[in-house]
């Protein structure tokens, strides 16, 4: 549910990474964080475990180039990837108005993807939600790894569903595919909250 | 619910709804948040303090208080309250998409917040209902974010591919 404030002429989504534990949605996250100049983002927030596992979920806010008359600002949350938090993990989808599915690439991980990519669309089906209506992008995180599944066989598992949607190979850690994976989704919740289907 | 949308006449009243229940509830300073975690509009002396974090951060766990709720069989806890040594937060429901926050200290209690909270939820969320009526329509007069499509939305600093 974006928010419009007309007074000020700023719009604010707030876009959601989900995926399985360890597949790099913090790091994507961390790394925008380190990368976007101080006066367009805000403190980031993790709640985490003394492993630094995410508990809670992350949170950074930041603030994107103006759209016609607009300010447009982002709210970036992660959520945990470990299944037994998913009571937490469907909390943070409330309000949604955008989804990046960050995939681990390494063969040993595509159970816990596809696990996890269900479990994703279980979780929206609980706010009468599903990824037909709600803009995503998938992004093949860890493409600097041994023994990784070739993209095909990820488009295969996470994207032959019957709309495509843009999908990104990544490097988190390094940033590589980290903003192509952000601006693309962002533009697709704007053009989402313009034609009027906004949540 | 659709994107909420607040115009300026709207924000006025919602402020003078959040300055008349920091005036009688004697608060710190009040916001008017959404369950998502937006910080819709915020009045009294807030500065120093991270009020997007607090946003996020309060919404969450209120929401995560109404799952704990389900869990042991309540349809809903209706108020989350902090106590700290020297500062406390309230959180409570205005509508079902937006919370109060408000942020106080010993000059006041959590009894009189709670009861100002509570009288000035209604009037808040009159004013949303009608927001939310009005600007049914609006969503088409944002026909100009199409430009998005063709801005950079974020500045990369890296050169990177699509898959």
């Amino acid at each position: 549910m974006a928010s419009i404030d007309l007074a000020a002429k700023e719009i604010t989504c707030k876009l959601v990474y989900y995926g399985c534990g360890m597949c790099g949605k913090t790091t994507n996250l961390q790394y925008v964080h380190g990368s976007i100049p101080a006066h367009a983002k805000g403190a980031m927030v993790s709640l985490a475990t003394e492993q630094d596992r995410t508990l809670f979920f992350d949170f950074l806010p930041v603030q994107a180039a103006k759209v016609g008359e607009f300010v447009t600002k982002f709210q970036l949350y992660t959520v945990p990837g470990q299944p037994y938090y998913n009571a937490t993990r469907k909390l943070v989808l409330q309000g949604l108005d955008g989804l990046v599915f960050v995939a681990d690439s390494q063969w040993e991980k595509m159970k816990e993807n596809v696990e996890s990519f269900k479990n994703l669309q279980e979780n929206l089906a609980d706010y009468g939600l599903n990824l037909d209506t709600v803009p995503y992008v998938l992004q093949y995180n860890k493409r600097d790894l041994p023994n990784i599944a070739p993209v095909e066989f990820l488009e295969f598992l996470l994207n032959s569903r019957p709309v495509k949607v843009p999908a990104f190979e990544a490097i988190a850690i390094t940033g590589v595919g980290v903003f192509p994976t952000l601006n693309v989704v962002s533009k697709l919740v704007l053009a989402s909250l313009s034609r009027g289907d906004g949540r | 619910m659709l994107s909420r949308i607040i115009d300026p006449e709207e924000l006025e009243s919602l402020d003078q709804g959040l300055l008349a229940f920091l005036k009688d509830a004697h608060v710190r300073c009040a916001l008017l948040v959404g369950r998502n975690g937006m910080l819709v509009t915020k009045q009294g002396f807030t500065e120093g303090l991270d009020t997007t974090a607090i946003s996020a951060l309060a919404a969450s766990a209120y929401m995560s208080t109404q799952e704990l709720a389900r869990l042991v069989g309540e349809n809903e806890f209706d108020v989350l309250y902090h106590q700290g040594k020297n500062e406390h937060l309230h959180v409570s429901a205005v509508d079902t998409n937006t919370l109060l926050v408000a942020a106080f200290d010993d000059r006041t209690s959590e009894g009189m917040v709670r009861l100002c909270a509570e009288q000035y939820a209604k009037k808040l969320a009159q004013v949303l209902t009608e927001a939310e009526a009005r600007h049914k329509d609006v969503l088409r007069s944002l026909a100009g974010l199409k430009e998005a499509e063709k801005t950079e939305l974020f500045e990369q600093p890296g050169s990177e591919g699509q898959a």
